[in-house]
Formats: C-alpha cells, sequence, structure tokens
C-alpha cells in the first residue's frame, strides 16, 4: 500500500462527486471519479484502486452487478452507497462481495470510520490477522480461544466462541445474517436467523454491560450485525 | 335429438287419448252385463266417471276423446234398440245431447283449471327463479362475479350445456363462460341481448340440446338478461362513484400534502441557507463558538430534511399498499435498543427506561419496518414531552398470541375525540408552529403495525400519555426449533 491510499468513487451525481473528491483529497487519499458503471469499471482495471465507493443507483448499470463483476477479478474493499429504504439492496450487495454500506444522506466521520476498518481489513487479510482483539473490557483471543471481561475469563460455548470471533476478525464491517450463519454456522443455515438471534442475546449477556443497549455486537435491522471494537 | 324428443312428446300424448277411450270401453264392459237392471240415469253417471278422470289426468284433448267415447258407446249399448245407433225415443234424445254437452263442458272446465294450475306453477317458479338470482346479482361487488352469477343461474334455470357472456367493448372472446374451458363449434341456441338503459352492454349465448326455448323460456331469458343488466349498470355506477370520491380525496390529500411539506421542507431549508450564507461571509469574523452552532444547525436541519423525506417515503409505499414485509425472526429487545440509541443521541435531556422482561419469545415481524415504528414513537415522545421527563418502553405478554408494547411519556393529555385522529395522517394536535414536523409519524407506525396483523391506540394515563400497540405472537409463541446451544 502507498503512502496515499487511492480512493475510487462511482455516483451519477456530480454534485457527490465534487463534494467526496473535495473532502477525501483534503484528507490525504488519491481520488479518482467515475459518473456510471462501465467508467468505473474502466477505471478499477486500469487504476487498481485500494478502494471502491460504489453508488447502488447507476443509470447505465445495476450497482450490485458492478460490485459482482468487480468480485469477478479484485479483492478491493468495495463500500456501496445506497438510500434509507433500500435494505433488501444492501442485503444483495454485501452478500455478492461489498464489505460495507453508507446510507445516504451519511455523515463525513462515518463515512471515513467505514473506509479506514475496509482498509484495515484489506491489509490484515494480506498480511495476517491480529491475534487478540480488544474492544473495551473484553479482550478475544482468537488463537488461544478464550475470552476476558476485564482480565475475568468468561466462559463460551463452542458456537459461541465461533460467532464472536467471526465477528471480532471482522470488527467494524457490517455483517450479514446470511454470511454470519454460512460462516459460523453451515451454508444449509443461511436463512435461520433465529440462531443468530438466541446467540446474539447470549453473546450479550456474557460479555455487555448492559445487555439490553449493547456497544459492542450491534444490531444493523434488516441486514446484519456489526462488531465494534477498539481502532 | 331434438326431433325425437317432440315425437316422443306427441305419442305420449296419443297413448294417453288411447287410454281415455280405453276407460270408457272399460266401463262398458262392466256395466253392459247389468244394462237390464240399471236405471239409464245411473249408467249416465258411471260414464262421467272415465270423461272426469281422463280430464283431470289427460287435459283437454284426453277429456273431449272420452266424451265422444263415452257418447257413442253410451248410445250403442244402453239406448234402445241395443247394438244401434238409432235413437226412437225423443227423452233418450233429450239425454243423449245433455250428456254430451255436460261431458265436453267438464272436459272444457277441467282442462282449463289444469292448465291455469300448470302456468300458476311455472309463474311461481319463474318468481322463485328471479328472487334467487336478483339475491345473488345484488350480493357480489365486481362485475365478473355478476356475470358468473348470471351465467350459473341461466344454466341452471334452462338446464344448458353452456353459457357465455360477452361485453361490448372487451376482446371478442367470451368475458365469463360457465362451465369453464373451450366452448362447442356449433353456434348457439339462443342469444340473448344485455340491454342496459343507455346503450347496448353485450350479449348471452346459450347452448342446450333440448328444443329452442320456447315464448315463455324466451321471456324469462330476456327478463334474467334485464336483471344481469341491471346489477352490471349498478355495479359501473357505484365504482364510478368510488373512483370520483378517491379522486377528490386523493386530490384533498395532495393539497394538505403539498402545504405541510412545502413548509417543512422551507423551515429547515432557511435555516440551512441563512448559516452556510452567513459562514461564507467573509466579511464577518464568526468566533469558534457561533460558528459551531451555526453548523449543528445545519446538521439538524440535514437530518431532519432526510427524516421528512423517509417518512414521505414510506408513506406512499403504505398508501399504495407497496409495503413488503421482510419478516424473519427478532428479538425485540434488539430492535428496541437501536430505535433507543438514536433516540438518546436526538434528546441527551430525556430519560428512558426500558423494560422488556428476558423470557419474551422472538417475534415474527420485519425488523427494518419495526426499527422505524420504534423510531418514530420515540420521536413523538420526545417532541411532546417536556425536555427533562421520563420516556417509558414496556413490552409484555398479554397472552398466548399477543404481544403488548408500550411507549409512556409525560406529554400533556390528548382530548379524548382525537385519540384516534392522531393517526391520521397530517393531524397535528398542537397548533403546527409550535412543534415541526408533518404529522405523518404516527401514520407510518399505525400502517405498519397494521401490517403486521397489529394494532395500534393512544390512551390518556393517570400521569402521561401513551401509545400502546400489539402484536400477533405467531403459533402462539412456540419459538422455532433452535440447535442445540
Amino acid at each position: 500500500m502507498t503512502t496515499q491510499p487511492h480512493i475510487l468513487v462511482i455516483d451519477d451525481e456530480p454534485q457527490i462527486l465534487r463534494a467526496l473528491r473535495t473532502i477525501l483529497s483534503a484528507r490525504q487519499f488519491r481520488v479518482s471519479t467515475a459518473g456510471n458503471g462501465e467508467e468505473g469499471l474502466a477505471l478499477a482495471a486500469a487504476g487498481k484502486p485500494d478502494l471502491i465507493i460504489l453508488d447502488l443507483s447507476l443509470p447505465d448499470m445495476d450497482g450490485i452487478e458492478v460490485c459482482k463483476q468487480l468480485r469477478g477479478w479484485t479483492q478491493t474493499p468495495v463500500i456501496v452507497l445506497s438510500v434509507r429504504e433500500s435494505e433488501r439492496d444492501k442485503v444483495a450487495a454485501l452478500d455478492h462481495g461489498a464489505d460495507d454500506y453508507l446510507t445516504k444522506p451519511f455523515g463525513i466521520d462515518e463515512l471515513l470510520a467505514r473506509i479506514r476498518v475496509a482498509l484495515r481489513h484489506a491489509a490484515q487479510t494480506q498480511t495476517k490477522q491480529k491475534a487478540v482483539i480488544t474492544a473495551g473490557p473484553l479482550e478475544i483471543d482468537l488463537v488461544g480461544f478464550t475470552v476476558k471481561r476485564a482480565g475475568v475469563e468468561v466462559k463460551l460455548t463452542a458456537t459461541e466462541f465461533k460467532l464472536l470471533a467471526y465477528l471480532a476478525a471482522n470488527a467494524g464491517r457490517v455483517l450479514t445474517h446470511r454470511s454470519i450463519l454460512t460462516n459460523v454456522w453451515d451454508p444449509a443455515d443461511a436463512d435461520h436467523v433465529e440462531y443468530l438471534r438466541v446467540f446474539i442475546r447470549q453473546l450479550r449477556k456474557k460479555l455487555e454491560d448492559n445487555p439490553e443497549e449493547p456497544q459492542h455486537i450491534l444490531n444493523e435491522p434488516g441486514i446484519g450485525y456489526r462488531f465494534i471494537a477498539d481502532e | 335429438m331434438r326431433q325425437a324428443w317432440s315425437f316422443l312428446q306427441s305419442e305420449w300424448r296419443f297413448l294417453l287419448v288411447v287410454l281415455s277411450v280405453l276407460s270408457t270401453l272399460l266401463v262398458t264392459a262392466l256395466l253392459v252385463p247389468m244394462r237390464e237392471s240399471l236405471e239409464l240415469a245411473i249408467v249416465v253417471l258411471a260414464y262421467m266417471l272415465p270423461v272426469g278422470i281422463s280430464t283431470a289426468l289427460g287435459g283437454f284433448v284426453p277429456g273431449v276423446a272420452a266424451s265422444l267415447a263415452s257418447f257413442l258407446l253410451l248410445n250403442y249399448f244402453f239406448i234402445p234398440p241395443y247394438g244401434t245407433f238409432q235413437v226412437h225415443h225423443p227423452q233418450h234424445i233429450l239425454m243423449l245431447v245433455g250428456f254430451l254437452i255436460l261431458s265436453t263442458s267438464i272436459s272444457q272446465l277441467v282442462g282449463r283449471m289444469k292448465e291455469g294450475l300448470a302456468t300458476a306453477r311455472a309463474r311461481e317458479n319463474e318468481a322463485t327463479r328471479l328472487y334467487e338470482l336478483s339475491v345473488d346479482l345484488s350480493g357480489v361487488q365486481s362485475e365478473n362475479d355478476i356475470l358468473n352469477n348470471l351465467a350459473r343461474h341461466l344454466t341452471e334455470t334452462f338446464q344448458a350445456e353452456r353459457v357465455e357472456i360477452l361485453l361490448v367493448g372487451e376482446q371478442s372472446s367470451p368475458v365469463v363462460s360457465w362451465p369453464n374451458g373451450p366452448g362447442p363449434e356449433t353456434p348457439p341456441t339462443t342469444v340473448t341481448s344485455l340491454q342496459g338503459a343507455q346503450r347496448l352492454l353485450g350479449e348471452i349465448r346459450l347452448w342446450r340440446e333440448e328444443k329452442p326455448p320456447n315464448p315463455a323460456e324466451d321471456r324469462l331469458m330476456r327478463t334474467f338478461a334485464s336483471q344481469g343488466a341491471l346489477a352490471l349498470e349498478r355495479n359501473r355506477l357505484a365504482s364510478a362513484a368510488t373512483r370520483a370520491r378517491v379522486l377528490e380525496e386523493s386530490d384533498q390529500m395532495k393539497g394538505a400534502l403539498l402545504s405541510s411539506v412545502s413548509h417543512e421542507l422551507r423551515t429547515p431549508l432557511a435555516t440551512i441557507k441563512a448559516s452556510v450564507s452567513s459562514l461564507r461571509d467573509n466579511t464577518f469574523d464568526w468566533d469558534a463558538a457561533a460558528r459551531s452552532d451555526l453548523l449543528a444547525a445545519i446538521e439538524e436541519e440535514t437530518d431532519s430534511l432526510n427524516q421528512l423525506v423517509g417518512n414521505l417515503l414510506s408513506m406512499s409505499r403504505i398508501e399504495a399498499g407497496a409495503l413488503k414485509l421482510e419478516r424473519q425472526w427478532n428479538d425485540l429487545s434488539e430492535i428496541v435498543a437501536v430505535a433507543l440509541k438514536h433516540a438518546r443521541s436526538v434528546s441527551p435531556s430525556h430519560q428512558f427506561e426500558v423494560d422488556i422482561p428476558e423470557e419474551l419469545p422472538l417475534i415474527f415481524v420485519d425488523d427494518a419496518l419495526m426499527a422505524q415504528v420504534f423510531n418514530n414513537l420515540f420521536s413523538n415522545s420526545i417532541k411532546y414531552s417536556p425536555p427533562g421527563s421520563l420516556i417509558n418502553f414496556k413490552a409484555r405478554r398479554k397472552d398466548a398470541d399477543t404481544l403488548l408494547v408500550q411507549m409512556i411519556n409525560q406529554g400533556p393529555a390528548v382530548p379524548d375525540e382525537n385519540l384516534e385522529r392522531i393517526f391520521d395522517k397530517f393531524h397535528r394536535v398542537t397548533a403546527a408552529d409550535r412543534i415541526t414536523g408533518t404529522g405523518l409519524g404516527l401514520s407510518i407506525c399505525k400502517g405498519i403495525v397494521e401490517a403486521h396483523q397489529g394494532r395500534i391506540w393512544a390512551e390518556n394515563l393517570l400521569e402521561g400519555f401513551s401509545i400502546q400497540f400489539t402484536l400477533p405472537v405467531p403459533a402462539g409463541g412456540k419459538p422455532p426449533d433452535l440447535p442445540d446451544v
């Protein structure tokens, strides 16, 4: 990775492109922009960006289709932009390889946080996964299979640990129900959201200070879960 | 087939005539051995018997046949001289003529009575059929149901093999056929037009194996057709009236929407415009506090604009019936947690208390939409209750099949007559300029809760105000099958 990460923004709104170019350049990113899917795919192939910000509603092709085509040849992180009312599209994009999503209109701090997480995650998969993840009072040892809360070991069942480990290894990123169920359980269980609800409830009881208002295992209605770790 | 049937019918009538003549022969055979000892008057009376019976059973023609046969037999066997048609005694001539007149009159009278009875029966039958048809036609709403019922009644009443109804203006294929399926190749037995008050509405085609309808059937068929046409016209008028009313209402709605929306859009836009242009003004140097104040105002107003647009979109989806539920198993408390987190960030001054029992079963809902319900309820409570007051969220299992959710705030009581109206679109309890919002939040809640087969209502409590709703717990709260923990 260069010192100046390269971000490709694909959106058909010139105002959004203008604003993002200005804001991201000021934050020391190299920015290129594309106004439609075709151009975006071409630029992605030619410019080898470190991250792609992709609007789901493009004039020439479906954003989900762009996502699919990108995943055909690159693992460059993709953050999709979408409007509030289209949970289904967000989930479809995420299940087709997008790394995260942002709902328009978004605050720039949110966007920067997503970019940071996505870049860090991409770097980690290239090198090596961190062995211990900390989140507030929690210490999750992915290699030693132990979890400590404020220094005291918490007993988890095998499935609970597997679930927590998957969430924590993807800290900061949203994970769809389908992706969690497929990875922690089995592809055949991809639709059994009820498993997830029950196990998440148990994990929160064991790990969160106030399970009614969780700080680490966050729910994204209609989409999935996001684990919040320390930066 | 038809010819065969009419042949059989005439054959049957002929048989009746033969039988009635035979009955007079029977009477003769019985009486002849006793003719010496019998008074002629008794014999004459005895002959009345087959005449009466034949008329009663067979009608006019068999009756007259019997009376003529009786006349001849009486003359031949019982009027002296026996064995001839000669009559010597003027008294006997009188008697024979009297018998003939009397017996034929009886046949005629009884025959007419019988015919009258048959007509009355047929009329009664027609009236019953018509009554049943009109009942079945008045009970239905859609054009298709009207046509289906009409076709069914026609089939039953006229023993038709098939009935097709075509409407003017539709494609040439029949709108309704009874029974379903492709029709016969042959042309229909009869075609009756469906004549409306102003214009022709369509036609009825009827196939049957029997002879073409007789005048009475034809009359009845036309009455059926006019009943059907009447029902069709009534239905078309009613739906036209409904459409007109809906259009008028939606026009009023659009008016209310536009005035409300333009007001609600302009207010935040005014703030944003004023703040941004002030910050861009190079001639004035804002201190840090003022700058951050202006910027915070801009951010808040963009959020409220965003919420407004979202609400409008949700409302239009609910209105259009385009709300698609993506139901899955959900933990109520974690949906509430999302809304609560947002509520705390919007109003740090309010106190929030959430009470959801841990043993509550999973619920089968669309979590994104339910999150919107809780967001709107929290936002409503924040708007209408004093800063610093307590906002209380409770959920309970009301019974095996129902979950009860309550949001209680310390807002002012709403007049009882307005408790239902607060869920109407654009209804605002307080003056519009005091509290911002379009009055859409609660009607969206209502739309979403009702899409989940729930019920939502508002109540004034002794202390505070509450909005409550129920949600059905599927299968009596039986949780889905879970893997071993």
